[in-house]
């Protein structure tokens, strides 16, 4: 190799790279880790699923007991109303069969 | 080898290819971790060291022609205007390779890059046109013409080194 080129080598030897090159790199390189929800996060989602549902659960509930009493309330009304009937009718047939 | 194990290995090869061609330590570091960063993207297309050490080389290489054309007009920049870092000379005369390498600065982007990895890499004009993507005949022309400029400004500002 002539001098000239061995010049050139010398001129164009490696360089160390910064000393905080290699961890900048790294720390660049590695995904922040992400971080874990608290467990209390979980148990408040899930009791908040829960009240939910079982407000819903007795809601209905009570809806459909309100609907029963009306019904049964309906019910008791129209048997009322019959046995009174029933026993006008009775007491007048009765009073027909008295004056034959 | 995993990803720290490349960067131990060959920080400094890519580190120096971009401090030579660009003669900036701060941009050589920027555009050095942004080739690793890439590499870290990419690990696990490449197979063997050599073929890590032969992406880097033109990864760093293309990088490195890109962030001075994006940067300006940095191939027509004077001799007066080209900073030189102050890192201590390892080999030979420090006037010298000073002269050397503000003269290599002055030359326009590929056959400085060219010069660049032939004496700081070592590699032959066929492995030069494998990382640039040049055919060997104009690396070889590059590196002639290169030459004989250098040669002729050195004689003329130093006299006779030949």
């Amino acid at each position: 190799m002539e001098d000239f080129e061995q010049h050139l080598k010398n001129a164009l030897g490696r360089k160390e790279q910064p000393a905080w090159f290699e961890a900048k790199v790294l720390a660049a390189a590695t995904p922040p880790q992400s971080r874990p929800q608290p467990y209390w996060r979980w148990a408040a989602a899930l009791a908040a699923m829960i009240l939910i549902g079982t407000g819903v659960l007795v809601q209905e509930e009570r809806q459909e007991r309100a609907a029963g009493e009306a019904a049964k309330a309906r019910l008791q009304l129209a048997l009322k109303i019959t046995v009174t009937e029933l026993s006008k009718i009775q007491k007048t047939v009765r009073t027909s069969t008295e004056e034959e | 080898m995993t990803f720290a194990e490349v960067l131990r290995a060959n920080q400094s090869m890519v580190f120096s290819l971009a401090y030579h061609f660009l003669r900036d330590p701060a941009a050589a570091e920027e555009v050095a971790q942004d080739v690793f960063m890439q590499l870290y993207r990419k690990m696990d297309d490449l197979d063997g060291a050599k073929h890590v050490t032969f992406w880097l080389r033109k990864v760093t290489s293309h990088r490195c022609i890109d962030y001075v054309r994006k940067r300006g007009s940095q191939a027509t920049i004077s001799l007066a205007d080209v900073a030189e870092p102050s890192i201590p000379e390892q080999h030979g005369d420090p006037l010298l390779n000073r002269r050397l390498r503000q003269l290599i600065a002055t030359l326009p982007e590929k056959p400085r890059m060219v010069m660049v990895l032939r004496y700081q890499e070592d590699l032959t004009p066929d492995e030069i046109s494998e990382v640039l993507e040049m055919p060997v005949g104009t690396v070889k022309s590059h590196l002639q013409r290169s030459l004989e400029m250098l040669r002729e400004k050195i004689d003329r500002s130093m006299g006779d080194i030949r």
